[in-house]
């Protein structure tokens, strides 16, 4: 049982880091092959190189790094309001199943909205301005992360509670000393996910009456027929994706040393 | 003196979706005496870990009363400390807040929860293991520390629902040691369920033994072997013939249950 390809066997980190790493030459390189070697033309798919120096005319000229900040603070604004009411939330429904059967129908029927739907819906009760792009990421994220919330806090080992329960705690302590503890790097890890998804929804909100951010300069760019342009927004997105992805895991490791392994 | 008395005590868990209700425990009488070294023997599912929850308040009888010094039990509480079979301690705390936990709920000060805890910890033999989370050790230790977590709350009785149940042969003959001796300094009253009739006998003043679902007390035998009792006495003449009186009223029931299940 010594092969590489055996089912669920671990793989050392070097080996990881390497084979990481060559997934993105691979991407880097196909995308190289096709656009320097002549078989896709330059107005459908910009050259690394051109996307690059595209990028770099972005933040020189064009004042970028402000539509990354804008869209930076709306993601994370949207998101901060999701969580504040979303975990508690949770948190109570997945403790309290009265609370639970009150809200779960709701939830579970708002969680299909299309956040995207609400945007006209948006434009018209908060107008154009930084409300409405907020309000889309908190509509896209706060019914998802109520639901996971929930089901992280109601899965919580019960002889745990049990144990809590015999040892003099009261319903109280057992909510705040075993629920939230237990529950709390699950509820980390929910939160990370649910913060990529919020990136998609904060670019679908400034397709659309937008004078800033990254989704904006998108549409723009598409105005031009400036694929390097395109290229480059959608790379930096992934790239803020990558670097609050890699903080969460982090910050995981630092808070919950005694769950490494299990999230 | 009786220090608990359980009074007709009864328990029917009812049937899912139509099914029938299952019968767990027949009405039973048991009353424990203080220092009272109580081993409840008895095949699988007979219901021994059921009057176990009842007595710890985690389950409502359908009928019937358990008085903890004339108390009536009507929920869990800090006086029946509890060890569980499965491995309840708390992950995130280390070995040493684990055996604060009770204390800390109560509103013990904290250098006297420290204190108190380190006392335990060194009881059962773990010194030294204050800072480590439960994952880090093995499930011999986890077991002791939760052995010193119950007992660091002074429960009026100790509850131990097949504490070694899920430890390898040799560790479980080192923990039955380790509680007997711990038994022997402090004379807690216990409650100990089990299906190891060795473990029964080796660490009881009394065994009890229950019958097949639905289970009542079958049978009640006192075990007269000197205390301070070494390994040694479970190769003796005396040990022999309660193992081979134990061994009848258990095989009876196990096959009993078996052609239930037929």
């Amino acid at each position: 049982m010594n092969g590489l390809f055996t089912p669920l066997k671990p793989v050392s980190p070097g080996l990881r880091i390497v084979l990481g790493v060559s997934c993105f030459v691979l991407f880097f390189l196909g995308w190289g092959i096709a656009t320097y070697g002549g078989f896709v033309r330059p107005l459908f798919l910009a050259s690394p190189g051109d996307s690059l120096i595209a990028g770099w005319a972005l933040f020189t000229e064009f004042g970028f790094a402000e539509d990354v900040v804008v869209t930076v603070w709306r993601v994370f604004a949207g998101f901060a309001l999701a969580a504040a009411l979303a975990v508690p939330l949770g948190i109570l429904m997945g403790a309290f199943k009265p609370v639970e059967a009150f809200f779960e129908g709701f939830v579970s029927f708002a969680r299909y909205l299309p956040a995207s739907a609400f945007i006209p819906l948006l434009i018209l009760w908060a107008g154009v301005g930084e409300a409405q792009k907020i309000l889309v990421i908190f509509i896209g994220s706060v019914f998802q992360l109520v639901i996971m919330v929930a089901v992280i806090v109601g899965a919580v080992r019960a002889d745990l509670l049990e144990a809590a329960y015999t040892l003099g705690a009261s319903n109280r302590g057992v909510v705040l000393r075993v629920l939230l503890p237990a529950a709390s790097p699950q509820i980390f890890e929910a939160l990370r996910l649910v913060l990529g998804w919020a990136w998609t929804y904060v670019i679908v909100a400034e397709l659309v009456g937008a004078s800033r951010g990254i989704g904006h300069m998108i549409i723009d760019a598409q105005r031009f027929l400036d694929t390097g342009q395109m290229i480059f927004g959608i790379v930096v997105i992934g790239v803020i994706g990558l670097i609050t992805d890699l903080a969460f895991r982090a910050l995981h490791a630092r808070l919950f040393p005694w769950a490494r392994g299990r999230a | 003196m009786s220090i608990l008395s359980i009074r007709a005590v009864e328990k029917t868990f009812p049937g899912r979706r139509g099914a029938a209700p299952t019968r767990a425990l027949t009405p039973t009488d048991l009353e424990v005496a203080d220092n009272d070294f109580i081993t409840i023997l008895g095949p699988s599912g007979c219901g021994k870990s059921t009057l176990l929850r009842i007595v710890a308040g985690l389950e409502t009888p359908s009928g019937g009363e358990v008085r903890l010094l004339g108390t009536p039990v009507t929920r869990p509480g800090p006086d029946r400390g509890m060890v569980f079979q499965s491995y309840t301690l708390f992950p995130w705390l280390n070995v040493r807040d684990n055996v604060c936990f009770g204390l800390r709920e109560r509103g013990v000060p904290r250098a006297e929860q420290r204190e108190v805890a380190d006392r335990f910890l060194a009881q059962v033999g773990l010194r030294g293991f204050e800072n480590h989370f439960p994952a880090q050790l093995s499930g011999g230790m986890q077991q002791r520390t939760a052995l010193a977590r119950a007992l660091a709350n002074d429960p009026k009785i100790l509850l131990l629902d097949e504490p070694f149940g899920a430890l390898d042969h040799q560790t479980r003959e080192l923990m039955q040691e380790l509680l007997l001796g711990i038994w022997e300094q402090h004379r807690k009253t216990v409650l100990f369920v089990t299906h190891d009739i060795d473990e029964a006998i080796f660490m009881a003043s009394r065994v009890v033994v229950m019958s097949a679902r639905p289970g009542r007390i079958k049978c009640d035998v006192p075990i007269d072997l000197p205390h301070p009792r070494s390994y040694k006495v479970k190769t003796t003449p005396r040990f022999a013939a309660y193992k081979e009186r134990l061994t009848e009223e258990i095989r009876v029931e196990t096959i009993k249950t078996l052609q239930m299940e037929a």
